[in-house]
């Protein structure tokens, strides 16, 4: 940690001496969250993120270390983004550690599969904060209003889950005692393990719209289950003693493509994704490590109307699997709704937004009401609420008990 | 014959260019003709500049606004790129539209916000929104065409020497957001040096002054205007710096690459 904090340091001082030639932005940030269930500060954070950005004709850097202080004195620290660009007449190539965001929908991830999530706070962190990195080659060739892409990721990342003893942990209940093995959760950087995503895309009068491929790893292991049996010492009855839980990674063949036009005052999106590879949980005793291969759909359709200083959006968000059999423990078709009123008012001072994830199965949600005060054109505060509300079955009611109070003030340089 | 006839056509000519004829020329001009001038003043194929605005409230504080913006006219379709340079927190936004001469079809805009890394295709229906928080609505700034109001020529003025058409545009849309504007238009440059907007009430609104216009590759260009809303006491000035014209921006520059890229 101290080599880091060093580096960054060192970064700062040089740019900072060469600030004619490097430009230097970022934000100071303090978040500070109570639960309403017990009083709890769920979180005490400060946040400094730097941003370092060199434009030039013909190749540009950026850096982007972001340090995350928790409470006293827990420092995590993240280089965020670190990259060169090369630009050529029709091309750009993007060399480094890199967000790339791909897709039409708003809060979901359709086709936007390339930079993983880290979910340690679910899904609360913002947009911006919520992907990972990814050490990748990203080429562009544009052609008129056309971009064809490709990317080659060389070095797999995963999505990041909360640990044990953070309250976004929800391990799912087992019939016995687990053991975990995860020698296979990391996979080896080679060209074997590399990934590689291709895009084309149009911006038109019409419609924009893009069409991907990929073939990546799921980001999200799958659980490989051996039952244990033995002889159970407390029913004196031979029986199922314990589990062995490897979490391993699968290929995945995605395809997709998403769109966006106007009508009048809407705006029309939508984005699809098939799914090719997906390892899913089953309770059939008859499949290999308690999973079973099958293909799925995920799209959304999203409506946006603008009037004045409100705009209104709306999304329809559904996961099919197909050829699906009772005994997997995911739904057939798991259903999604999105809404989002946001006004601005005082001359754009005064921010007010309700955000909210419905899950339709099992009639649970996710609401986020928030109100932002900018006291000036640096310096703003931000007071809101995470409300889980719902059957405890579902992905935003079982964290019925993190509802939760924040502030979030902060200075824009 | 043919001699006098060449000579009779250089005097009208000479008349017709001249301020004096210009007066003759106008009365054959309807106040729609003269606004559409006004809207349609030449200002070159394509314009790149810095724009400072800077919003004054009641008590006499100021936030600034920085961008650096590209337009450019492609014959059917007018494309502009704006990049905003600050504030902090909208530094590297970028905003792209494109205006077509068809009047049935509506603008195309999309916004570029660096922390989603992601351009967004937006609605343009809403003409009346104010811009960035200022007293000019996308509508002021240009956005509005000839036909959506009736104009009539209410008076000719002189005023310090220059003489000016006031014209009144009554909107057809009887819900637009203004009940009339009144217009003083330069005779000599078809430049609207003053304008005066009433609300839905019929009261004066907002005030617009052109400061200060510069004659620039041998167009002439706005680079100072003030906006001032009268009821609420709160004012907005634009100044555009660094005004380049006609330096055949590629069209390349209008597209949602330079928008990630920014400048």
């Amino acid at each position: 940690m101290k080599t880091k904090l060093t580096a960054v340091l060192f970064m700062t001082v040089v740019f900072g001496y060469a600030q004619n030639n490097v430009d230097i932005s970022g934000f100071a940030r303090n978040y500070t969250s109570i639960l309403y269930d017990n009083g709890d500060f769920n979180m005490l954070q400060n946040t400094l993120n730097l941003n370092f950005d060199k434009m030039g004709d013909k190749v540009a850097f950026k850096a982007n270390p972001m340090l995350y202080l928790y409470g006293i004195d827990s420092l995590d620290f993240r280089m965020r983004e670190i990259y060169l660009d090369l630009y050529f007449k029709s091309v750009d190539i993007r060399i480094g550690k890199q967000q790339i965001v791909w897709g039409k929908a708003d809060g979901v991830f359709i086709t936007d599969i390339v930079s993983p999530l880290n979910l340690t706070e679910f899904l609360l962190p913002d947009f911006d904060e919520i992907r990972v990195g990814v050490y990748a080659v990203k080429l562009d060739y544009y052609v008129g209003n056309s971009t064809f892409e490709a990317i080659w990721k060389p070095v797999y990342a995963g999505n990041e889950f909360p640990p044990p003893g953070s309250i976004w942990y929800k391990p799912p209940e087992f019939p016995a005692p687990p053991t975990f093995d995860n020698s296979k959760e990391n996979i080896k950087p080679s060209f074997d393990n590399s990934e590689v995503y291709l895009k084309y895309s149009l911006t038109s009068s019409a419609v924009d719209f893009d069409l991907m491929g990929a073939y990546t790893w799921d980001q999200t292991p799958s659980m490989y289950v051996e039952k244990v049996f033995g002889f159970d010492t407390v029913t004196n009855q031979p029986g199922l003693t314990g589990l062995n839980i490897t979490p391993e990674h699968h290929r995945l063949y995605v395809g997709g493509g998403s769109f966006s036009s106007t009508i009048k005052s809407f705006v029309l999106r939508g984005e699809a994704a098939y799914y090719n590879g997906k390892y899913f949980q089953t309770t059939d005793p008859l499949a290999e490590g308690a999973l079973v291969e099958k293909d799925y759909m995920h799209y959304v359709v999203g409506l946006d109307y603008g009037v004045g200083h409100l705009r209104l959006s709306a999304q329809f968000i559904q996961k099919a699997i197909f050829d699906y059999d009772e005994m997997m423990n995911d739904d057939e078709f798991s259903n999604t709704m999105t809404f989002l009123a946001h006004y601005d008012a005082m001359r754009e001072t005064l921010h007010l937004e309700l955000f909210s994830y419905i899950g339709l199965n099992y009639g649970d949600a996710l609401i986020r009401p928030k109100i932002t005060y900018d006291f000036s054109d640096s310096f703003n505060i931000l007071l809101g609420s995470n409300i889980f509300v719902g059957d405890k079955q579902g992905m935003f009611g079982r964290y019925g008990d993190n509802s939760m109070i924040y502030t979030k003030i902060k200075y824009n340089f | 014959m043919k001699t006098l006839k060449k000579i009779t056509t250089i005097a009208i000519a000479v008349l017709i260019t001249n301020g004096f004829a210009t007066q003759l020329f106008a009365r054959e001009m309807s106040a729609r003709d003269i606004i559409e001038k006004v809207y349609n003043r030449p200002t070159g194929d394509d314009m790149t500049s810095t724009l400072t605005m800077t919003l004054i409230n009641k008590s006499g504080s100021e936030r600034v606004r920085k961008i650096k913006q590209f337009t450019k006219d492609f014959g059917d379709v007018e494309k502009s790129i704006m990049f905003f340079q600050s504030p902090a927190d909208v530094k590297n936004t970028s905003f792209m539209n494109w205006t077509y001469d068809d009047p049935s079809k509506s603008d195309d805009q999309w916004i570029y916000l660096p922390a989603l890394k992601k351009v967004k295709r937006i609605s343009s229906d809403s003409k009346s929104d104010y811009f960035m928080g200022s007293d000019f609505t996308y509508d002021d700034l240009g956005d509005r065409k000839v036909d959506d109001d009736t104009h009539t020529l209410l008076r000719e003025e002189t005023i310090d020497g220059v003489d000016y058409w006031v014209i009144q545009s009554i909107p057809k849309d009887e819900d637009y957001m203004y009940s009339k504007t009144i217009t003083w238009v330069r005779k000599d440059n078809y430049i609207g040096l003053k304008r005066e907007f009433y609300d839905e009430d019929g009261e004066l609104l907002k005030i617009l002054k052109v400061k200060k216009f510069e004659n620039i590759n041998g167009f002439d260009i706005i680079t100072s205007s003030e906006m001032e809303n009268v009821q609420k006491n709160h004012k907005t000035t634009m100044i555009l710096d660094n005004v380049q014209i006609n330096t055949g921006i590629p069209a390349s520059k209008f597209t949602e690459r330079m928008m990630m890229r920014g400048i």
